[in-house]
């Protein structure tokens, strides 16, 4: 493979690049998943307050954009096993109030590494995590945290994630793929934050996002979600709360 | 159903009937479905003891089979109300009882009709219930029996099996495809069997059956299970018990 096809490009580079991040994370997550309130509220921020850390890696032989990586500075002085349980959620929040605010950051977290599925399993991955790295390493920041979204949890929606990130492989690894991608280059797991979206919908919003029909209040396992969701059909809406795991690089 | 193309087989009008229909439920099930205990020890009986209630569709255009049906006799002298939860494995230890001790059976009862998947989509499923069906009358018995198993129920493996019998469709048909074939050709749900098929194995074969691992013991999603599954490390050993529906065709 050439060494050169895949290149890092930042927002500015490309006129489409906005359109273009779009599509991968529409083909990398599961429908539902674009639905959480935050993220539809607070996404543009990315790009309005904190356009230095968003990066994507393009394919130079197809043009083709292949990943992208987001994430976003913001102030933290406790303990970092004193990260909240809101996870993706409230960091979202956080970084744009400390901005807003004028609060100096001293920490990055990381939002979304997405790799469409066409470039899975070429080593991807590792390459943007440590792109995203170096972002933070230029902004002196020692650490870079992550509310990781370990997916492969969505086969154990049964299993607590507390139990589920204990699990290992034969070589001591995490049992879950992206939680070892991470682990490889050092990351280490804080703790899990129970509540790091939470997605609500009605029954026919949710009927929509995931194929599935719910006739009656209760608990339904659905396609991509790392949890069941609860349905409530008398109030005609559907919650979804997503477990996500912290975890840390030291940067420097 | 093209008729001229599809004819209906059975082991004593076709010399070479075992050879056609060998692999085709293998094809038809999910791996772990082919480890009950019930059906491994009895299988053989059906063409030992009940030759002329195998049947299968052959497509005469390609020179295989399309699909099978396999039934047999048994004795049943209460209400069909109180037919037991025992289901599928009750079924087959009874005929089989039965017949060894010459009781002279009075209902007929199916317990599978295959597509295979190449035919899917042909419409074979009620040709090849009406063919059971013509069974059951040719012999003189009093009705169809069967423990259905309701495919679609695998995508509401936390709804008990009570609840989602009464799901209906906007016909008023039930709500899951399979039972809704049987509905449709006059087929009445009679009741739940819950422990229709008991399926035990080590953790090591559920392993190898459905591509997971369970590192822990509890409850577990398995891919085109009905109802989780129940994995304990400790005595090595996961447990499946899976719930059927009782349906009866009355023949007239």
């Amino acid at each position: 493979m050439n060494p050169n096809r895949f290149q890092l490009i930042t927002p500015n580079d490309l006129a489409d690049y906005r359109d273009r991040a779009n599509k991968i994370a529409e083909a990398s997550w599961p429908e539902f998943m674009l639905h959480d309130p935050i993220a539809d509220e607070y996404w543009h921020e990315l790009f309005d307050r904190f356009i230095e850390y968003q990066f994507a890696m393009l394919d130079t032989e197809m043009n083709r954009m292949a990943a992208m990586g987001n994430s976003l500075p913001f102030h933290w002085d406790q303990d970092l096993s004193e990260l909240p349980e809101g996870g993706w959620d409230w960091v979202f929040v956080k970084a744009t109030e400390d901005h807003k605010n004028g609060v100096a950051s001293n920490i990055q977290s990381a939002i979304q590494v997405a790799i469409h599925p066409d470039y899975q399993g070429q080593g991807l991955s590792t390459k943007m995590v440590q792109a995203m790295r170096a972002i933070g390493e230029s902004k002196g920041f020692r650490y870079l945290v992550a509310p990781v979204r370990p997916s492969e949890k969505s086969k154990y929606p049964l299993t607590s994630i507390d139990d589920y990130i204990a699990w290992k492989t034969d070589e001591g690894l995490p049992f879950d793929a992206w939680l070892r991608v991470h682990a490889r280059m050092g990351g280490k797991i804080i703790k899990p934050c129970h509540e790091a979206m939470t997605i609500r919908g009605t029954h026919t919003e949710w009927e929509a996002w995931t194929g599935i029909k719910f006739p009656q209040s209760g608990r339904y396992v659905i396609p991509g979600a790392l949890n069941p969701i609860e349905m409530e059909v008398d109030q005609d809406e559907g919650v979804y709360i997503e477990p996500n795991v912290w975890m840390v690089h030291e940067i420097r | 159903m093209d008729t001229d193309r599809f004819q209906v087989i059975t082991p004593p009008t076709r010399a070479d009937y075992r050879d056609l229909v060998r692999g085709l439920t293998k094809v038809a099930w999910p791996e772990f479905m082919l480890h009950d205990q019930v059906a491994n020890v009895l299988w053989h009986e059906l063409l030992d003891r009940f030759p002329e209630y195998q049947l299968a569709l052959y497509d005469t255009e390609n020179k295989r089979v399309a699909a099978m049906g396999n039934s047999f006799p048994l004795r049943w002298e209460d209400t069909l109300y109180n037919l037991p939860e025992g289901g599928w494995d009750w079924a087959f230890e009874e005929a089989v009882k039965d017949h060894e001790q010459g009781l002279s059976p009075n209902y007929h009862c199916a317990i599978q009709v295959v597509i295979h998947s190449d035919y899917r989509g042909h419409r074979l499923s009620a040709p090849m219930i009406e063919a059971v069906r013509a069974v059951t009358k040719a012999k003189g018995l009093q009705a169809l029996i069967i423990p259905v198993r309701p495919s679609e129920k695998s995508k509401y493996p936390l709804i008990s099996m009570a609840d989602y019998l009464t799901w209906k469709n906007e016909e008023g048909l039930p709500f899951d495809a399979w039972l809704r074939v049987h509905a449709r050709l006059g087929g009445k749900i009679i009741k739940t069997c819950h422990e229709s098929k008991t399926i035990r194995g080590t953790r090591a074969e559920w392993e190898a059956w459905t591509r997971m691992k369970f590192p822990q013991s509890g409850e577990y999603i398995i891919p085109d299970a009905l109802v989780p599954i129940e994995m304990d490390v400790v005595k090595d050993e996961g447990i499946y018990v899976e719930p059927n529906v009782w349906m009866v065709h009355e023949v007239g």
